[in-house]
């Protein structure tokens, strides 16, 4: 077992690596280097050479890029050039907006999807079946920024239940608060996961319900209840990995379109107005932070999945 | 003048695959598929490669084509040695090598016409003006006795005798010295395998063509061959010409495989030599001589001493065995299992 | 003499024999076909602003209204059909021209060639491909050509990747060590034995990768990084859209809609298709197709 975790960092740590060298270089591929990203296309000689000190740019580039991945290792990503704030305060103050965001759409995904997989499994190819199988295509078809629009325009606009643009409170400070504002984007990107679990959790639950050990049970007597409860959904953890697993870039993009749609505070916008405003620093730190959290999240997923289904070999 | 130099000669040839463990890929052990292998063809000759599958002789077929790299041992092809070449000097010598293989369908690019696939070859080395163009495919496919009105098939389309004769055609293509034939008619219907099995005769007749004929039991090959090899666990471990191979053979394990071929013949009609177990791992083959766990031979010296591969006295039969000799009557009823 | 059939029209039939294939191969021929045609047979052009009819509601003169310009919506759509379709076969095209070759070699000869190919491919996959995407034109600014290449670069890896299990399944089979054992070249082998055997899930994942590739460059306008205005483009349209969503609720219907049954339309196709190959081919053991969703 932990062979194979020793293997898998050993795959990812090159990767990731790279990954974060790509990220750093960046700044040398903007117009006007690192010095024209920090000052301006306009600078003084006086700025540039200010600069280039401050920024040890005269300095050999595996050195100033081993500096930097120092730092950003120990948590400091440097200065925001909009407000002069450390990059990695601004990060750590969105996050727990799109954890809660990422949270509550997983929530809403499951308690859509799961039914529905369940329903469509137990009468496979049946007209229901069907239904909801168009559910999902449906569900995975529609681009999440049009959903977005859609609920707004009908939950916002028409019947005013609920507002356009969310904001972030936290949840245990005002449930009711925190539901109203994260409802609509939670379930904006909640049908998605909704849709990804109802065709392949349904596809996995087909798959077990035939195997030999739920002919032997339901043989036993057992209620349907505990047959499916007891004995499928439990083997169908290893599935459900895997779905969380196959989700998770699609998922991370869908976050960071849905902030977009509802002007929600969380890391997705703060990358997006870093962007907008040429703020490098901050785009190199927030691209890195959600690389590190895709990495460790995948890695996990792979462990995890290790960890449930003994027939993975480790060796 | 010297004598012409035969076909194919391979001597001492080995072909060991590693296994490998963990996270820095250690070798854990060797693979021996091919153990120190040696014969040779002369032009015109069949040559049948015989044993139970997993023996490594369809690997002595790649090894000998240069499909995958000899870890030791000489490859000669006209008595040229071509086991060091690398792949751009060894390509002239492909024309005069070619096989034949066991899945007739598997063989043939299903993407491709018949007219294609034979023409495949002369494309590659840049002869099919030179060799006559589509009146040389043509040609080829009236040899394996095939219509004209194949060319534009797909092999889909094709039975399963038929898509073998397109892939003789496709080796015969380059005027080759020597087709391997890496058991050709397993994969068809009975009464399909005589037929092709003649048309190699007649090809063989005509074209003055070597065969390496492989082959997983002896009934198939009586006929085509000249001479007889029989492999175990990566050995050739009896070699003989054919008339004495079949009526003498001298090694418990050609015996063995002999007594499971329906032949009629007074004496030993309806006795079957059953052998004990299954082939060994290769990965960790028995010490000293590889069969003797199975064989109804075996004494305290066999688990020792690997016998050595010698001409055995009185025939000319090669074999590598501590106790060959001819097959006695009171060994029979212990080893043989009367069938009913 | 009978008359044999090309593999791929044999395919193509069997694929429209599907109810649900044909509507959405006829969806994605007649919006091609508007997108082409657009010009000869749509009175406006797209960049045309009009500030009297700034947001005005459906009528006979606007179908689907007018936007913040006074530029005719439904115009708009068909040309962003154009960006759309452009930006698929672009974006396609790199990712198969880069991708596929990568996938190729690094199969082919395994070793340190496909360690070193590979981990290069991860790292395009060590971020969401709408994440690489912005990063990238973080970089090199905001353009068509730089939506486009970004698009292109996130799919590499499918193809890679896919073509890679092609190449490792197909090496191994009879008719390629044929052409090895004829003296075939490393490239005879790549490009004329095992690439055109390789064309089910290639084109497979064309299809997917059409898809991704232009609900990525919506999603990238959405975002405000794509393809900057004025050029008509779905996302592009869906973010003005949603500054007016009191004033005019009407203007992001339509381009979602459309972009919506684009999406749907290649998906289904892509996914029938890749049940039909893989039915014809039997054991080859296709991999399966790849594409983030938004």
């Amino acid at each position: 077992m932990s062979g194979y975790i020793l293997r898998r960092l050993a795959q990812l740590l090159p990767v990731t690596l790279l990954a974060s060298l790509a990220i750093w270089a960046m700044i040398y591929a903007v117009p006007g280097g690192p010095v024209g990203a920090m000052v301006g296309e306009n600078a003084t000689p006086e700025q540039i050479r200010a600069v280039t000190e401050r920024l040890g740019l005269d300095r050999p580039v595996l050195v100033q890029y081993g500096a930097w991945l120092g730092k950003a290792l120990k948590g400091d990503l440097g200065l925001s050039l909009q407000n002069r704030q450390p990059v990695m305060e601004l990060i750590l103050e969105r996050v727990p907006a799109t954890v809660q965001l990422g949270i509550a759409a997983i929530l809403i995904g499951l308690l859509i999807g799961v039914p529905i997989a369940i329903l469509s499994a137990l009468h496979p190819r049946s007209r229901l079946d069907r239904l909801l199988s168009g559910w999902s295509a449906l569900a995975l078809g529609v681009p999440t920024f049009w959903l977005g629009i859609l609920l707004i325009l009908l939950f916002a606009v028409e019947l005013r239940w609920l507002p356009s643009a969310s904001t972030y409170v936290a949840f245990w400070e005002s449930p009711t608060k925190a539901i109203s504002n994260l409802l609509l984007p939670a379930t904006t990107l909640g049908v998605y996961v909704s849709g990804i679990f109802a065709r392949f959790l349904r596809a996995s639950l087909i798959g077990e319900l035939h195997a030999d050990y739920v002919r032997t049970a339901r043989a036993k007597g057992l209620p349907e209840r505990d047959v499916i409860g007891r004995h499928v959904l439990r083997n169908a953890l290893l599935p459900f990995i895997t779905i969380v697993g196959l989700m998770l870039a699609s998922f991370i993009g869908g976050a960071l379109v849905t902030e977009a749609v509802f002007t929600y505070p969380g890391l997705g916008r703060l990358l997006i107005q870093a962007i907008s405003t040429r703020d490098y620093p901050l785009i190199q730190g927030a691209i890195l932070f959600i690389l590190v959290i895709y990495v460790v999240i995948n890695l996990l997923v792979d462990v995890a999945y290790a960890w449930v289904d003994p027939r993975i070999e480790y060796g | 003048m010297t004598a012409t130099p035969p076909a194919l000669e391979v001597s001492g040839l080995k072909k060991h695959f590693p296994v490998q463990k963990g996270l820095l890929k250690r070798t854990v052990a060797q693979v021996k598929a091919v153990d120190g292998v040696s014969f040779a063809i002369q032009p015109g000759e069949t040559l049948c490669l015989v044993g139970e599958s997993g023996c490594g002789k369809s690997t002595v077929a790649k090894v000998a084509l240069r499909l995958i790299e000899p870890t030791a041992g000489s490859i000669k092809l006209d008595g040229v040695e071509v086991s060091q070449l690398d792949a751009e000097a060894m390509r002239p010598f492909r024309k005069r090598i070619q096989i034949v293989f066991q899945d007739p369908y598997a063989s043939l690019n299903p993407i491709r016409t018949v007219e294609a696939i034979v023409a495949e070859p002369l494309h590659i080395h840049g002869v099919f003006d030179a060799m006559g163009g589509n009146a040389r495919v043509g040609w080829l496919l009236d040899l394996v006795g095939l219509s004209r009105t194949m060319t534009g098939r797909y092999p889909r389309e094709l039975s399963g005798g038929q898509r073998q004769r397109v892939g003789i055609a496709r080796a015969l293509a380059l005027e080759p010295r020597l087709l391997i034939l890496d058991e050709p008619v397993a994969a068809l219907d009975v009464s399909i395998q005589a037929q092709v099995v003649n048309l190699l005769m007649d090809l063989q007749v005509e074209l003055g063509l070597a065969y390496l004929f492989i082959a997983h039991d002896l009934s198939v090959v009586r006929h085509i061959s000249d001479r007889v090899a029989v492999m175990y666990l990566g050995r050739i471990v009896e070699e003989g010409t054919r008339d004495q191979l079949y009526a003498r053979p001298v090694h418990p394990y050609t015996q063995s495989l002999l007594s499971a071929v329906p032949v009629p013949e007074p004496g030993n009609a309806g006795r079957r030599i059953v052998l004990e177990g299954d082939i060994p791992n290769p990965a960790d083959p028995p010490g000293g001589c590889a069969f003797h766990p199975r064989c109804y031979r075996a004494t305290e010296r066999c688990t020792r001493e690997a016998p050595a591969f010698a001409a055995y006295p009185g025939l000319d039969t090669r074999v590598a065995c501590h106790h060959a000799g001819p097959l006695t009557a009171d060994e029979l009823p212990a080893a043989a299992e009367v069938l009913t | 003499m009978s008359a044999s059939q090309r593999p791929a029209l044999v395919a193509a039939r069997r694929v429209l024999a599907q109810k649900s294939a044909f509507m959405a191969a006829v969806f994605l021929l007649g919006m091609a076909l508007i997108a082409f045609l657009a010009p000869w047979i749509l009175p406006g052009d797209p960049l045309t602003q009009n500030l009297r009819h700034a947001l005005e509601p459906p009528s006979a003169a606007f179908w689907f209204g007018a936007d913040e310009l006074g530029r005719d919506i439904l115009t708009r759509v068909v040309y962003g059909a154009r960006t759309s379709l452009v930006t698929a076969l672009g974006a396609v095209a790199i990712a198969g021209l880069i991708g596929v070759p990568i996938g190729l070699v690094a199969g082919f000869y395994g070793g340190w060639r496909d360690a070193v190919l590979m981990r290069l491919v991860d790292v395009i996959l060590a971020l969401p491909g709408i994440l690489f995407a912005m990063a990238l034109i973080a970089v090199i600014g905001r353009s068509q050509m730089a939506a486009l290449v970004a698009v292109g670069i996130t799919g590499i890896p499918s193809f890679a990747r896919i073509t890679r299990a092609q190449v490792l399944s197909l090496r191994r089979r009879d008719f390629v060590i044929a052409v090895d054992a004829m003296g075939g070249s490393a490239s005879h082998l790549m490009f004329r034995t095992i690439l055109p055997n390789s064309w089910s899930p290639i084109l497979v994942q064309i299809v997917i990768l059409a898809a991704v590739a232009i609900l990525l460059e919506a999603a990238l306008a959405f975002l405000g990084v794509g393809i900057p205005p004025p050029t008509p483009s779905w996302g592009e349209m869906l973010r003005t859209g949603k500054s007016y969503l009191y004033e005019a609720p009407y203007y992001a219907i339509l381009p979602g809609l459309v972009l919506t049954l684009t999406i749907l339309a290649l998906d289904t196709l892509g996914r029938t298709l890749a049940t039909v190959l893989e039915d014809r081919q039997g054991s080859t053991g296709e991999p399966e197709p790849e594409g983030q969703r938004l």
